[in-house]
Parts: C-alpha cells; sequence; structure tokens
C-alpha cells in the first residue's frame, strides 16, 4: 500500500479522499489556497500546505505548487478528485516524470479520452454504439453538410475537447449550419483552447445514463449498474440515481457490456465513467470521464463498494477484488446536489456564512460535505456545498426518503437548491420515473407559500 | 452583544434598528452614545479557524504553528517578507557559501534575501522595504508554503 497520499483538491472531495485515506491507513496531505485557510479538508488531512492566493489558477491548478507541495512532504500519489487538474493529461504526465504516483489512468489515456472526437473512434473501433455523426473531427462546413446528409437533421456541432455545453450548437436544417459551425468552433477555441469540432445526430427525448467503471493493472475490469442522470440544468447535473428507473434489464446488460469492451480495450486502470444517452431503446456512447465522478456515491450506496478506497488500493498495486454480488443493485439509491444557488434568480451563486448548518440523519441516509456552521464559503470555487443521498429497498421509498432527508436538511445564510430539489420530488412525471434530460427546461419554478413548485410549460 | 446601561429601561427598538442596520450594511460593529447609555451592535463574530480542536493536535503542518496567528511582531512596526511560492528555502546562494543576510543587517529593497527552490527552479526572494533584518523565521533548507512569513524586517524611518 502506498504510505501518503497528496490531495489536489478542495470541498467535499477533498474530505471524501482524506477519510478514505484514514479508514486504509494511508496519510493524507491537503493543498489549500488562503481563500481555504478555515476549511475542513485544511484541517482534517494529516499535514497541509498553502499552494496560493484565491484564484484557482494560482493555486488548485498551480501545476509547480501541487508538485513542490508533494516534495515537501514526501508524497507517493496525487489523487486529483473531480474538476480542476483530474482530466490535465499534462498535469498526469508531469506526476509520472517525477516518480508521483497520479491516481488515475496513464496520461496518455488521458489525452485520447479528452478528445471527444478521438474517444467517439475508440468508442466505435471496441464495438460500441455511437451516435450517428461525423468520424474524428469536421475540418469544415462543407463535411458537417455532408454528415448532415447522411444522417438526417437535426444535428449537434461539438466541441472536440468540450464539455458543459461550451462550443456546442444544435443545427435544425442545413441553412443553419454555417454560423453554427463558425459560432461552436469558435467557442471551443475561447473556452479549451482547441477550436475544433465534431457532429453528431441530435437527439431530442433522451435520457443521460452512464456506467461506473474500475480497472486494475492486471487487466481485470468491473462495470457497475447504471446511474441515471437526466435531471439536469444547463447541462449541469443535479439529480443522479441509481439504478436507472424502468431500464429493460437486456439495455442494463448491454450498457455494461459496452462499457467493459470499451474499458478492456484502452489498457485502463482506476475509476471511470462511461456516458451514454438512452433514446427509445437504444444507447450510444457520448464520452467517457477518466477519473472520479461527483454522483460516485450513488454506485457505492447500492454496491457497497467503497470506490475511492479502491482506487487507492488499485494505485498501489493491488488487484481489484469486488464480490459479485456487488455487481447487481442492492435497493436504490439518489443524489442530490446542493449548490448555493438560488433557484428564484436564475441559479445565481451565493457566497458568504453559513449560519447554521444541521445536516439530515437516520437509516438510509449520507450526506458529504465541506460545511459546518461559521464556515464562510468562498466566491471563488464551484457552488457544490454538499451531496445528500438517499439509500432505501426501492424507487418509492428512496424518494420518500430524500424527501424527508430534503426536508431536515437546514442551511441558512445562502439560498440553496435544496427547495428546488424537494419541488423535483414533488413532481409527477419524475415520480413515475424515466424522465429525459429535458425535464428542467421544460418546467417553470413558482414560489408557493415559501415552497417552490414546478410547473409544466 | 448590547451593551446598555443597567438604570434604565432597555431601549429595545433602538437595539433593534442598529442589528438591522450592521445586518444589511455588512459592516463589524456600530457603537451609538446617548447620555449615559452606550449601544454596541458587532456583528457574529469570526468562527475560530479551528472548528475539531482535536484534529490539530494530530495534524503536523509544515509551518510551525502560530506563525500565521501572532499579529504581534507585525504590530510592532515588522515587515514581514513572505514566500511567493511552495517550495525549500535556503539562506544562502549555493552550499557552503555565506548566507545573503544575518539577523542585524541593513538591507535596501531589492536586495536578495533568500532561495526558495521549487521544481528545481531558483527563485530569489528579495527585500520588498529597506531596513534591518530582526528575525529569520524559516529553518534554512527546510519546506515553505505559499505566504509563510520568511524574515521580518524593520523599515528604515521615512
Amino acid at each position: 500500500m502506498i504510505g501518503k497520499v497528496l490531495v489536489a483538491n478542495r470541498g467535499e472531495i477533498a474530505l471524501r479522499i482524506i477519510r478514505a485515506c484514514r479508514e486504509l491507513g494511508v496519510r493524507s496531505v491537503a493543498v489549500y489556497s488562503t481563500a481555504d485557510r478555515d476549511s475542513l479538508h485544511h484541517e482534517l488531512a494529516d499535514e497541509s500546505v498553502c499552494i496560493g492566493p484565491p484564484p484557482a489558477a494560482s493555486s488548485y491548478l498551480n501545476v509547480p505548487a501541487i508538485i513542490s507541495a508533494a516534495e515537501l512532504t514526501g508524497a507517493d500519489a496525487v489523487h486529483p478528485g473531480y474538476g480542476f487538474l483530474a482530466e490535465n493529461a499534462r498535469f498526469a504526465e508531469i506526476c509520472e516524470r517525477v516518480g508521483l504516483r497520479f491516481v488515475g489512468p496513464a496520461s496518455g489515456t488521458i489525452a485520447r479520452m479528452g478528445d471527444k472526437a478521438e474517444a467517439r473512434g475508440a468508442a466505435a473501433e471496441a464495438g460500441v454504439p455511437v451516435t450517428p455523426g461525423s468520424e474524428g473531427s469536421c475540418e469544415s462546413v462543407d463535411e458537417v453538410k455532408r454528415v448532415g446528409a447522411e444522417v438526417g437533421y437535426p444535428l449537434v456541432i461539438k466541441a472536440s475537447a468540450g464539455g458543459g455545453g461550451k462550443g456546442m450548437r444544435v443545427v435544425e436544417t442545413e441553412a443553419e449550419i454555417d454560423a453554427a459551425y463558425l459560432g461552436a468552433s469558435r467557442e471551443a477555441g475561447a473556452n479549451f483552447g482547441d477550436g475544433s469540432v465534431y457532429v453528431e445526430k441530435y437527439l431530442e427525448r433522451l435520457r443521460h445514463v452512464e456506467v461506473q467503471v474500475l480497472a486494475d493493472s492486471y487487466g481485470e475490469t468491473v462495470t457497475f449498474p447504471e446511474r441515471d442522470c437526466s435531471v439536469q440544468r444547463r447541462y449541469q447535473k443535479l439529480i443522479e440515481e441509481s439504478p436507472a428507473p424502468d431500464l429493460p434489464e437486456d439495455v442494463r446488460e448491454g450498457l455494461m457490456a459496452a462499457s467493459a469492451e470499451l474499458v478492456g480495450s484502452l489498457d485502463y486502470e482506476g475509476a471511470g465513467t462511461v456516458e451514454f444517452v438512452y433514446a427509445d431503446g437504444e444507447f450510444y456512447f457520448i464520452e467517457m470521464n477518466t477519473r472520479l465522478q461527483v454522483e460516485h456515491p450513488v454506485t457505492e450506496m447500492i454496491s457497497g463498494v467503497d470506490i475511492v478506497a479502491e482506487q487507492l488500493k488499485v494505485v498501489s498495486g493491488e488487484r481489484l477484488v469486488v464480490p459479485k454480488d456487488a455487481l447487481s443493485p442492492d435497493g436504490h439509491a439518489i443524489e442530490f446536489r446542493i449548490n448555493a444557488e438560488d433557484p428564484l434568480r436564475n441559479f445565481l451563486p451565493q457566497a458568504g456564512l453559513v449560519e447554521v448548518y444541521n445536516p439530515p440523519g437516520g437509516p438510509g441516509v449520507r450526506v458529504d460535505s465541506h460545511l459546518y456552521a461559521g464556515y464562510r464559503v468562498p466566491p471563488y470555487y464551484d457552488s457544490l456545498l454538499a451531496k445528500l443521498i438517499v439509500h432505501a429497498r426501492d424507487r418509492e421509498a428512496s424518494i420518500r426518503r430524500g424527501l424527508r432527508a430534503l426536508d431536515e436538511f437546514a442551511v441558512s445564510g445562502m439560498e440553496t437548491t435544496l427547495p428546488l430539489h424537494l419541488a423535483v420530488l414533488e413532481d409527477e412525471e419524475f415520480r413515475r420515473g424515466g424522465v429525459t434530460t429535458r425535464f428542467l427546461a421544460d418546467r417553470e419554478l413558482e414560489s408557493e407559500g415559501g415552497l417552490l413548485r414546478l410547473t409544466r410549460t | 452583544m448590547p451593551e446598555i446601561d443597567e438604570n434604565r429601561p432597555l431601549p429595545l427598538r433602538e437595539v433593534e434598528q442598529l442589528v438591522e442596520l450592521v445586518r444589511e450594511s455588512g459592516v463589524g460593529e456600530i457603537r451609538v452614545r446617548q447620555g449615559e447609555t452606550e449601544i454596541s451592535v458587532k456583528a457574529r463574530p469570526e468562527v475560530p479557524a479551528t472548528p475539531f480542536g482535536n484534529q490539530v493536535a494530530s495534524g503536523t503542518q509544515v509551518v510551525p504553528e502560530g506563525v500565521e496567528s501572532e499579529p504581534s511582531p507585525e504590530m510592532d512596526g515588522l515587515h514581514a517578507v513572505r514566500s511567493p511560492v511552495v517550495g525549500t528555502f535556503y539562506r544562502a546562494p549555493a552550499p557552503g557559501e555565506d548566507a545573503y543576510v544575518e539577523v542585524g543587517d541593513t538591507v535596501s529593497a531589492g536586495q536578495p534575501l533568500c532561495i526558495v527552490e521549487a521544481m528545481k527552479l531558483m527563485n530569489e526572494i528579495v527585500a520588498d522595504v529597506s531596513g534591518e533584518v530582526v528575525e529569520v523565521l524559516a529553518e534554512n533548507a527546510g519546506g515553505v508554503e505559499y505566504d509563510q512569513p520568511l524574515f521580518y524586517l524593520r523599515p528604515d524611518e521615512q
């Protein structure tokens, strides 16, 4: 087992990793910016190093400072968490070069799957269904038009280096291509420093499903039952659940087998997620995330596997030992992302003092959070305050448990997405299960007697 | 908490207004005096930096404990030169050579004080004010973090 891990992240995920280290008897090193001096990850780690001023570019993205901190503290490995440097192939490569073990796949694999057009190619090669569209990136408007004639409209133009909806344009007819191609390409260049784009058929009524994978350095790959992350706002996931409601068993098996094929073809190591869209009984690969994901606890709850601990074992060169029964879902789990955003003011990010913090408890409730009463939420980083995960024997019971736990959850000092989650759980269509990614976009949020309500528009 | 003269009826309306004012304005404290009555309303105090007291003992910091929470030297008019990077602190330009500065030396702004090495890069740290070196705060060849005080200087009288 490795002896000491530097956690190159902050907030709830840094805590999650530090907790796994403690349980495994591995020492942990926290890094923090001057804005995070009062943060729990700084308090709970065995050692900590201040790496820079508040802006992420000077601290949590500051590669020389993080590598120096690892050297000073004698860390053997670096866990990047999610976001920040987690999918930065260059950072993984530097770690490899200075003899630090990077918790994740090899830098070459990160680079390959980070290029969305190339990842599509890898999936197709492994026999995984991909959305009909271009092979690789599209170099010109004419190429986009050729794909459009082949697969039909509407089309979506996406950034090869992208994610989160940036550098993305939907085109309904051929006439719209010129402007959309230029716009997507320019936006991609501005956001990712790479203007290349690719094209896919645009599927409108779809669900977002994904498969958690774990692989060790001996070629063993494990795929877990799928997560459904269709409740999104502007391509940001808000609620994730597992298993996906009403998914036919053969589709589940197909998703897991396809993910195993793809990961097996990559010489992959560590945790990862293969993302798909699912519509009309068919699923298509969209991308692979070569890191731990925000919603990994959903899988942990229904499988009983500690994914972060497995990551640390894999990076130590140990073999994966996952019991067979972990691979069929035990009950149902739902995760709610509690963000410091005001749902009634266009999800305006909030910062400031947390006056009261009283997370829910009781059976089947897990809260991953870095909050405490008196903590000041800094304005520099993302708005995730807490993840509430509920687990019960079936979906209906976990929805009831979710309502109970959300109602108990007290955070004051700022607006949060808590009331939005309550509104989603009261929505009839959500309760039936199997909503599409249009779910929130098709609804309006109304305030009614201090509570929020969703109404279809 | 409001401080109120004991002999008078409590001017609760005024206190209420002040609380509102403090909350709305975001200032730390408002103090009002009228005759013998003084009302002071403070915003909720900053929470202690360590929510879990017992964790501190088990955590070993790269920075010696208490360096940051000791404002007294700076209040005495001393100026702290802080590390701009995470790295290894060296008092001399090369092993075996004399230290750049010793306690008691007078330095001028721009004069090198030490080196902080980060990823094989030698970062020369210079004095940002002219004055006398009062204290060397970091240990030679030890690790320093971002913003860690390295030297105390007593700035020259202008």
